[in-house]
């Protein structure tokens, strides 16, 4: 019996919405499959439904037609055993430290408070936020409070990270400097990462795989798969040409989009 | 559909409305009407009253009711205004005396009353000076706050291109603090109805008020109820009138 | 600095001025007494002065409790639920803006004089604006920490102990501190209004004794547990606060 390998399978998924000014279509026909360990980006133009598809892997948002698996098993609703959500803004707690607001999961799960204490601590240090324990949210700057976030949804120990655009909020430097320091914490914990960007730099800085979607109603246009080791440098000749052809995939569907 | 939901909220205000009604009519009648006074029993008072039967003097009293809010809130809004501006222009004095006008706000107004009545009398001076009291707190305060959250910056830009004083207030400050200072005399009106309501009802001669006692006293509760109605009228009316001027005041500024 | 200066000078000039005025006989001393008599009224009227504030304060602490725990639950409750929301809030406010001293004769005539009509009046007065305000901040909690917590798989129960509940607790605070001034009002309204035992009614009968003094110094008494009785409760607030900044 073989291991299988694809950790998420997501086939024919189609979502409508209803507006004030009629249905629409926010997703047709989605398939896509992630094999595990792998960090998978989903890139497209706004409105293209990236969010929608990461809001039903985390179980929040249910669709109209085709099926979700998470180890096989179909997505019924959140998850938090298996799978762990970072959303574009922190969204934390203002009422809670640092230390609380990553032991949150934990703590909904019922989990001993010594024990939450202890895994909360020891992310302390690779989430760079030692001494920062015990300050509130409106102490940490934009790109401290989406660590704690990060560090929150590490804290369950979950298989698969879902991260929809969460440096989006953030300056230049800070994104960049994120996300290197995201990529070290995937290969240390070897997680299973669905992420999704506009930046172009981002997903092929950080990704195994790359889907492209499409402008409104969204389907996977195209995959790219990338083997290249890391870190990887962005200015060799073949990262230079996957730029542009990934370039020229995404910018056909943004010009639809803004029509 | 959200035309549909909105029918939906109403149908059940609606029903509320009717429910609770039949529930006061079935219970005020279980129970002693004279005590529960079930909504039917309060109909044909309510037509005994506005035909003038149960009591004649219902529009004098009505009259002298109006005249001591006018005079009171007249009065609130002269000092209010003028308290106010004093305190709000000249930062020390502002700094120092707003916390004690905030303080005195800390206490239930109606602490001050017997002293007024000591001083007034049961006549109608007590209830004005009553209503004067409580609505001139929410003026002062709203014309303090108003002018505190306008920006310096304008004034040090108008100064800039020569603006005296007077201008000043007129052209940059008035508009900027508009907003808090309509609220601030709303609540103002507000407030003094609700003391020379309160001022007629713990103790007058006459007015709404002191109807209201009368009837009560004598367990006419159907009148009692029909009075409370009119007065109620009264109430909602001012403040009707209150919004529909702010909102003419807002025009001004927009 | 400068600014207690100024407000010691006032109080000191105004107490002076007033004391002067009194003196010199410019005012009927059987209305205005001067600040040194309602002095030596309050050490008159002292230990009775206290008893009354202590039976005043009783009912208000009771009616307080109350209130606080109807209001809040009300006002979890209804704010949280969509349809209760948006049927009963105007009701709710048209409850609060209705002066409620119009129905103070039939409450008195339904449960007589005494505790009862206090404490009972006390509540109808302090509820409202709490109710209020803890709707208004159930209403705006942020959609996005909802969002997080179901993420996360909280139960229902989880996200109204969790979430919501410390997320309203400022508002909590404002309507319990707004609260304290409302119930203490409708105490003393009741006991004025049907001579209920209380600061309400000394302070009524001083009046119609015309002493002039003694009622001064019951007015500045009460007038002076009112005002700590609210500074305590804003420095609990300011306490309790120390993750808004």
């Amino acid at each position: 019996m073989s291991a299988r390998p694809e950790l998420i399978t997501i086939e024919g998924v189609t979502k409508r919405y209803l507006t004030s000014s009629g249905p629409i279509e926010a997703l047709h026909d989605v398939s896509l499959s992630v094999d595990e360990g792998a960090f998978c980006t989903l890139i497209g133009p706004s409105g293209c439904g990236k969010s929608t598809l990461l809001g039903m892997l985390g179980g929040l948002v249910t669709p109209d037609q085709g099926r979700l698996r998470v180890e096989g098993k179909p997505v019924t609703g959140p998850d938090p055993r298996r799978v762990a959500t970072v959303f574009q803004e922190a969204g934390l707690f203002p009422w809670r430290t640092t230390l609380q607001n990553v032991e949150f999961g934990l703590e909904l799960q019922g989990v001993p408070a010594e024990r939450r204490r202890r895994t909360a601590s020891e992310l302390l240090g690779p989430l760079g936020l030692s001494g920062f324990a015990e300050k509130y949210p409106r102490e940490l700057s934009g790109g401290m409070k989406q660590r704690v976030a990060i560090g929150r949804a590490l804290a369950l120990d979950a298989k698969i990270l879902l991260m929809d655009e969460p440096f989006g909020a953030l300056d230049e430097q800070t994104r960049v400097l994120m996300g290197e320091w995201l990529l070290d914490i995937w290969r240390r914990t070897r997680k299973t990462v669905i992420f999704v960007t506009h930046s172009l730099h981002e997903a092929l800085f950080l990704s195994t795989r790359i889907a492209v979607m499409t402008a409104r109603p969204g389907r996977i246009k195209a995959a790219l798969d990338l083997t290249m080791d890391y870190p990887r440098g962005m200015e060799s000749s073949e990262m230079v040409a996957l730029r542009a052809k990934l370039w020229s995939e995404i910018r056909e569907e943004s010009l639809r989009a803004m029509r | 559909m959200p035309r549909a939901a909105a029918m939906t909220v109403v149908a059940f205000r609606l029903g509320l409305l009717a429910f609770v009604l039949a529930v006061w009519e079935i219970a005020g009648r279980m129970v002693n009407p004279l005590l529960g006074v079930p909504p039917s029993a309060v109909l044909p008072s309510l037509r005994d009253l506005l035909l003038l039967r149960s009591y004649p003097d219902l529009p004098a009293s009505l009259l002298l009711t109006v005249r001591e809010i006018a005079t009171a809130y007249l009065l609130a809004v002269a000092a209010g205004l003028g308290c106010g501006f004093m305190l709000g222009m000249h930062r020390l004095v502002g700094q120092a005396w707003g916390p004690m006008l905030a303080a005195l706000y800390a206490v239930p107004a109606v602490v001050w009353y017997p002293s007024l009545m000591l001083f007034f009398g049961l006549d109608a001076a007590s209830k004005i000076a009553f209503g004067f009291l409580l609505g001139f707190f929410p003026i002062a305060l709203a014309v303090l706050a108003g002018i505190r959250q306008v920006n310096p910056q304008l004034v040090v830009v108008a100064r800039a291109y020569g603006a005296g004083t007077v201008t000043v207030f007129r052209r940059v400050m008035l508009p900027a603090m508009l907003f808090t200072l309509v609220g601030g005399l709303r609540t103002g009106l507000a407030l003094c109805v609700i003391g020379v309501v309160v001022g007629e009802i713990l103790g007058s001669k006459a007015g709404m008020g002191a109807l209201i006692n009368h009837a009560y006293g004598l367990l006419r509760t159907g009148d009692y109820v029909a009075l409370v109605l009119v007065t109620l009228v009264l109430i909602v009316g001012s403040d009707v009138l209150a919004s529909l001027l702010e909102r003419r005041a807002r025009g001004w500024t927009e | 600095m400068k600014v207690r200066i100024l407000q010691l000078v006032t109080v000191i000039a105004g107490l002076g001025a007033w004391e002067l005025v009194a003196r010199a006989g410019w005012v009927d001393p059987l209305f205005v007494p001067a600040p040194s008599a309602v002095a030596l009224a309050l050490l008159r009227i002292g230990r009775g002065a206290l008893a009354g504030l202590a039976d005043t304060l009783g009912k208000t602490a009771l009616a307080y409790v109350l209130s606080v725990v109807l209001g809040v639950s009300a006002g979890v409750v209804v704010g949280s639920v969509r349809l209760l929301r948006d049927v009963l809030s105007p009701y709710v406010i048209a409850l609060y803006g209705i002066p409620k001293i119009l129905v103070l004769p039939w409450i008195v005539l339904l449960l007589g004089y005494g505790t009862t009509p206090a404490v009972f009046y006390g509540v109808l007065h302090g509820c409202f604006p709490i109710m209020v305000l803890v709707m208004g901040a159930v209403r705006d909690v942020d959609r996005t920490l909802v969002t997080v917590a179901r993420s996360y798989g909280a139960t229902t129960w989880q996200l109204y102990w969790k979430v919501l509940l410390p997320a309203i607790v400022p508002s909590v605070l404002g309507g319990m501190r707004l609260g304290v001034v409302f119930c203490l009002l409708g105490v003393l309204v009741v006991e004025m209004f049907a001579g209920v035992r209380g600061m309400g009614h000394m302070l009524g009968s001083y009046a119609n004794g015309f002493q002039a003094p003694e009622l001064f110094a019951a007015t500045a008494l009460v007038s002076a547990a009112s005002i700590a009785i609210v500074l305590v409760l804003d420095h609990v607030n300011d306490k309790l606060s120390r993750w808004r900044g």
